[in-house]
């Protein structure tokens, strides 16, 4: 349940691009996060518009989520990319190295990044 | 007339946290200081596992101990009765501690006046895994009353943890098990340590602190 700071660290972000080119409004923020960085996309989306309700520069603006495959990084064999597709029935979430099958990995979760903003720019 | 631009940022959210969780990790190495970030879910033991710790340490070392609560001053009084020096952050309802919360109690004293940080942070398994809080090693504390499927639950937070300690083993055979949570734990990742305490009886204390890497004359 952080998805209200999350949300507060991407408008604050953005404002400040959004002023650095001069716009006048910004108009989608797309923003990409992990499976398993246990962002509820939903609430992200409840707080951004919370926070931005106010804020004329966001007016009308859209927050839109992707959602990236995970990545694990295999100890044993060194293999780096998204778990096993057959998953793992023991454990909540699935870690298994998709190339040997180890569940003796790393997870390298990327962290929700703000990928592209659309602002509007009066000429 | 307008135009509408897109521009490419590629930016974490999270930057900021994680500028400053950088810069407390920096100075705390430059200081030779340890700084360790203590999470795990409500009860576990974390705050009882810091007044052993603390009773060890204090003789010998100066120890420093934010504490992440929700609100409430009590675990932050507990510690502080076994010689630390304590800190309570009251989130206000905030689900875990963040860098620049660790940032501001560290302007307000002089790091040079301690040898070891803790941070205890905000009962939870979720939440904190994802929150740098610039410690040198993460550690989550599970108890063995928690049932003995709460790492198969939450194995997310234990991907980013360098030791996983399996508290109130005191209790085992008593009703609980601390068989299968030890089974779970070394199922997560072969670099994590996992180590069977009890912070009633200290069991398992010493292999606790040499983990840490803290030498004990
Ligand atoms: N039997 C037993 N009880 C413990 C142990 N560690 C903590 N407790 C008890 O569990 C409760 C919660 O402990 P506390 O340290 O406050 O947990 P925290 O919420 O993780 O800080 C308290 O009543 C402690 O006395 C332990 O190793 N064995
Ligand atoms: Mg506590
Ligand atoms: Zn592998």
């Amino acid at each position: 349940m952080h998805e209200y700071s999350l949300a507060s660290a991407i408008v604050e972000q953005v404002k400040k691009i959004a002023l650095g080119h001069n716009a006048s409004k910004v108009k989608t923020i797309t923003v990409s996060a992990d499976p398993y960085e246990m962002v509820i996309p939903d609430l992200l989306k409840e707080a951004y518009g919370i926070i931005t309700d106010e804020l004329e520069l966001f007016k009308d603006s859209k927050l839109e989520l992707l959602i990236l495959p995970a990545e694990i990084i295999c100890i044993d064999c060194d293999h780096k990319g998204e778990p096993s597709i057959e998953g793992d029935d023991e454990f909540a979430y699935n870690f298994k190295c998709a190339k040997c099958g180890s569940r003796d990995t790393h997870l390298n979760i990327r962290h929700l990044t703000i990928e592209t903003v659309d602002l509007e720019i009066p000429e | 007339m307008t135009q509408e631009k897109k521009i490419t940022v590629k930016k974490q959210a999270y930057l900021v946290n994680d500028e400053i969780a950088d810069k407390i990790r920096h100075i705390m190495k430059e200081k030779d200081k340890l700084f360790f970030n203590i999470m795990g879910s409500i009860g576990a033991g974390k705050t009882l596992l810091l007044e052993r710790i603390a009773e060890k340490l204090t003789p010998h070392y100066k120890i420093f101990v934010i504490n992440g609560d929700v609100a409430t001053t009590i675990d932050a009084d507990r510690i502080a009765a076994k010689g630390a020096t304590t800190v309570q952050i009251n989130t206000g309802g905030g689900c875990h501690l963040s860098a620049n919360l660790i940032q501001k109690e560290l302007d307000k004293i002089n790091i040079d006046d301690y040898d070891i940080f803790f941070a205890e942070n905000v009962g939870n398994l979720i939440c904190p895994a994802a929150w740098d809080v610039g410690a040198q090693m993460n550690i989550v504390v599970v108890s063995i009353t928690e049932g003995e499927y709460v790492i198969k639950k939450h194995p997310i937070i234990f991907k980013g943890a360098a030791i996983a300690v399996i508290n109130k083993c005191d209790l085992d055979g008593l009703g609980f098990d601390s068989g299968n949570l030890v089974e779970d734990a070394g199922k997560i990742k072969s670099d994590m340590r996992v180590i069977c305490t009890s912070a009633k009886t200290s069991l398992g204390l010493e292999s606790l602190i040499e983990a840490l890497g803290i030498q004990l004359p």
